[in-house]
């Protein structure tokens, strides 16, 4: 959730200028509020915020106040801003010293770009290594990837991608692992839901098979696993605390912190982040492809999905990786791409505010393509809400360019780079899943919807 | 004309965001810092945003030609520099003389840091009930105009509402000559003629 401090806003709306669903609530001057009901918990407002709690301020509530509201660690020591979400690390430090939990962590693909930047590194600096030795010596039983899962949901979405538009089903095909576009949509325009993808997120996927085929593989009892999510976003935790979300017959993810906050974590632990030797994610949940990272930028999941489909539609190797004319910035942008003798049309949108001209096409049935990808963040989640907060904007803009530059980066130099050529993919569906969109597929990795429209 | 340069905020255009404060924080720090992540001390910015229900603008020195607060230290430790007005820390005793003379309230006293780490007395010891602590050192505290920033001044620079601006030697002299002469039309035009004049 979202919240703006009533004591430090100054009411310069900077917020309420980024805010993709005009949540911002309140005169100029004047301390502003967020509409709970309207808010999209994309985080734009806590990335932009420049009222700070000042030590020069008096009659202000004493900073570790504000820490204890704030669910923030109070060994953190950053300066407070007037925006922020509410923060689960304490949550997290309590379970990994609880000797009872296993504790299974999954880190999202837009976090390793970023990370670093908490740590003196340059902005956009790649440390995927770093990371999975730093969560080893915080003390996770297991340090798994949610880039793996965003290779088993190009499996999955590609399937039904390639099922609806073969057999007929409803089309366009909306993405579905942005949880802030998701709410838009059930909010805004619920008559629009058949259209989204069942799958679930790759967070919830990963959630799902933890508590299964992780517990299982590390012969221990799911009622025991702790499943730990670290997000860019800081709408995640909305996502992992629906009541849909218990495929596994527990809470599949029971807590879920941001980038900044592991970074917290780290720093509060002592560990010395610059200085740490790569290491591994563990397998099998944790091997990814360039296909997984690139989940990170806006137009990856589009990229990834087509280096799939294309192959396998075609049986062929797709000619070029780099998809070029799907990657690019905030906005919209529209590609046909030629799959043997389909035509397939696509659309991405980065950036919420974009998204509403492209879905009242899709109302009026003049959009002309099969499948949108739409993420809220500016740029995808390397811009989200949960990311590292540059100081300055040009800063900000900076971060962006630099950790997408990255993202690119990593898929280009990972061995395998499309979702279906990961060996850890193929044993799940060999070992536990069955095939994709099959039944166990089904019951753990596809989800339902629920319009959300306010009463007028 | 010996006027120096300033910076002025006009308050029609000011939103009070505070950014013009966070970029002087960041500018003074002497270390390169992007992230909040990585900001381990409070900010301490060198001109602060008032804000009433009349008006919202930030206050900073206007480095006066006479400057009060220069010529009210006990310790020389105000100096003008390059048209710049400038606190020498190393010679700051923290006594707060600057601060009251100052008629602006541009002045303030904070901790004294070190890469970002605040500085320990040698010799002065804080009384507590668990014995002698080192005490902090304060020093005065004021708008710099960012000397030897090749951008110039990073508020003037951060500011999105371009409620800031660097008023120059040369502005100020352009702007009260066409002042000038626009009273001179305005005379002329009424026909005024100074009391006596036809005596």
């Amino acid at each position: 959730m979202i919240y703006i401090d009533q004591e430090l806003c100054t009411g310069c709306r900077s917020c309420a200028d980024v805010c993709p669903v005009d949540a911002i609530v309140g005169e100029f001057g004047q301390p502003q509020s967020v509409d709970q009901e309207l808010c999209v918990m994309c985080g734009q407002c806590v990335q932009v915020c420049s009222s700070y709690a000042s030590i020069l301020d008096e009659g202000i509530a004493p900073r570790e106040q504000k820490l204890a509201e704030r669910a923030m660690l109070p060994s953190v020591k950053e300066p407070l801003f007037a925006a922020y979400n509410q923060g689960k690390a304490l949550k997290v430090k309590e379970a990994l010293a609880d000797p009872d939990k296993y504790v299974m962590v999954q880190v999202a693909p837009a976090v390793r770009v970023a990370i670093a930047e908490e740590f003196g590194m340059p902005l956009g600096s790649l440390a995927p290594g770093q990371m999975a030795a730093a969560l080893r010596r915080l003390g996770f039983d297991r340090i798994y990837s949610t880039d793996f899962t965003a290779d088993l949901t190009i499996m999955e979405e590609g399937h039904e991608l390639i099922e609806r538009v073969t057999k007929g089903g409803t089309l366009p095909m909306f993405t579905s692992c942005c949880p802030a576009w998701v709410k838009y949509l059930e909010q805004t325009y619920p008559e629009l839901l058949p259209h989204l993808s069942s799958c679930k997120s790759p967070q919830q996927m990963a959630g799902a098979l933890f508590k299964t085929y992780g517990a299982k593989v590390d012969k221990v009892d799911p009622a025991k696993v702790y499943s730990v999510s670290v997000m860019p976003c800081t709408c995640k935790d909305f996502e992992a605390n629906r009541p849909e979300m218990k495929a596994s017959g527990h809470q599949d993810v029971d807590v879920v912190i941001t980038t900044r906050e592991l970074a917290h974590l780290i720093k509060d632990a002592g560990i010395d982040f610059a200085s740490l030797t790569e290491e591994e994610y563990d397998r099998p949940l944790g091997l990814y492809t360039g296909a997984g990272t690139i989940f990170g930028a806006t137009g990856g999941v589009m990229e990834a999905a087509l280096r799939t489909a294309y192959e396998v539609i075609t049986k062929k190797p797709i000619p070029e990786l780099d998809l070029e004319y799907v990657r690019g910035g905030e906005g919209v942008r529209y590609a046909t791409v030629q799959v043997g003798d389909l035509e397939l049309k696509v659309c991405v949108v980065s950036g919420l505010k974009h998204v509403a001209p492209v879905l009242e096409q899709v109302k009026a049935g003049t959009a002309d393509f099969h499948f949108m990808e739409v993420m809220t963040c500016p740029v995808g989640c390397v811009s989200g809400g949960g990311q590292p907060k540059a100081l300055l904007p040009k800063d900000r803009i900076c971060a962006r360019t630099a950790r997408t530059a990255s993202t690119y980066k990593h898929d280009g130099e990972l061995r395998h780079r499309k979702s279906h050529e990961n060996p850890d993919i193929k044993k799940i569906y060999k070992e536990f899943l069955g095939k994709p969109l099959g039944e166990q597929s089904h019951h753990l990795l596809h989800t339902t919807y629920t319009p959300r429209r306010r009463d007028a | 004309m010996t006027a120096s340069t300033f910076v002025l905020a006009d308050p029609t255009k000011c939103i009070g965001c505070q950014s013009c404060e966070i970029a002087c924080a960041v500018a003074h720090l002497g270390t390169s810092i992007t992230t909040a992540g990585e900001m381990e001390a409070p900010f301490q910015p060198r001109l602060r945003v008032v804000r009433t229900s009349q008006v919202t603008m930030p206050i900073q020195c206007r480095h006066c030609e006479d400057a009060p607060c220069a010529n009210a230290c006990p310790v020389g430790a105000i100096v003008r520099q390059d048209g710049v007005v400038l606190v020498k820390e190393e010679k700051c005793i923290g006594c707060k003389t600057c601060v009251l003379a100052c008629p602006f309230g541009a002045m303030d006293v904070v901790p004294a840091l070190d890469k970002g780490q605040r500085v320990r007395q040698p010799g002065l010891k804080v009384q507590t009930d668990e014995g002698a602590a080192p005490k902090e050192r304060y020093v005065a505290h004021k708008c710099d105009l960012c000397i030897g920033r090749p951008g110039g001044p990073a508020c003037v620079e951060v500011c999105l509402a371009r409620a800031l601006v660097l008023v120059k030697r040369g502005t100020m002299a352009r702007s009260v000559k066409s002042r000038r002469t626009a009273s001179a039309m305005q005379i002329a035009r009424s026909g005024v003629q100074p009391a006596g004049a036809n005596r």
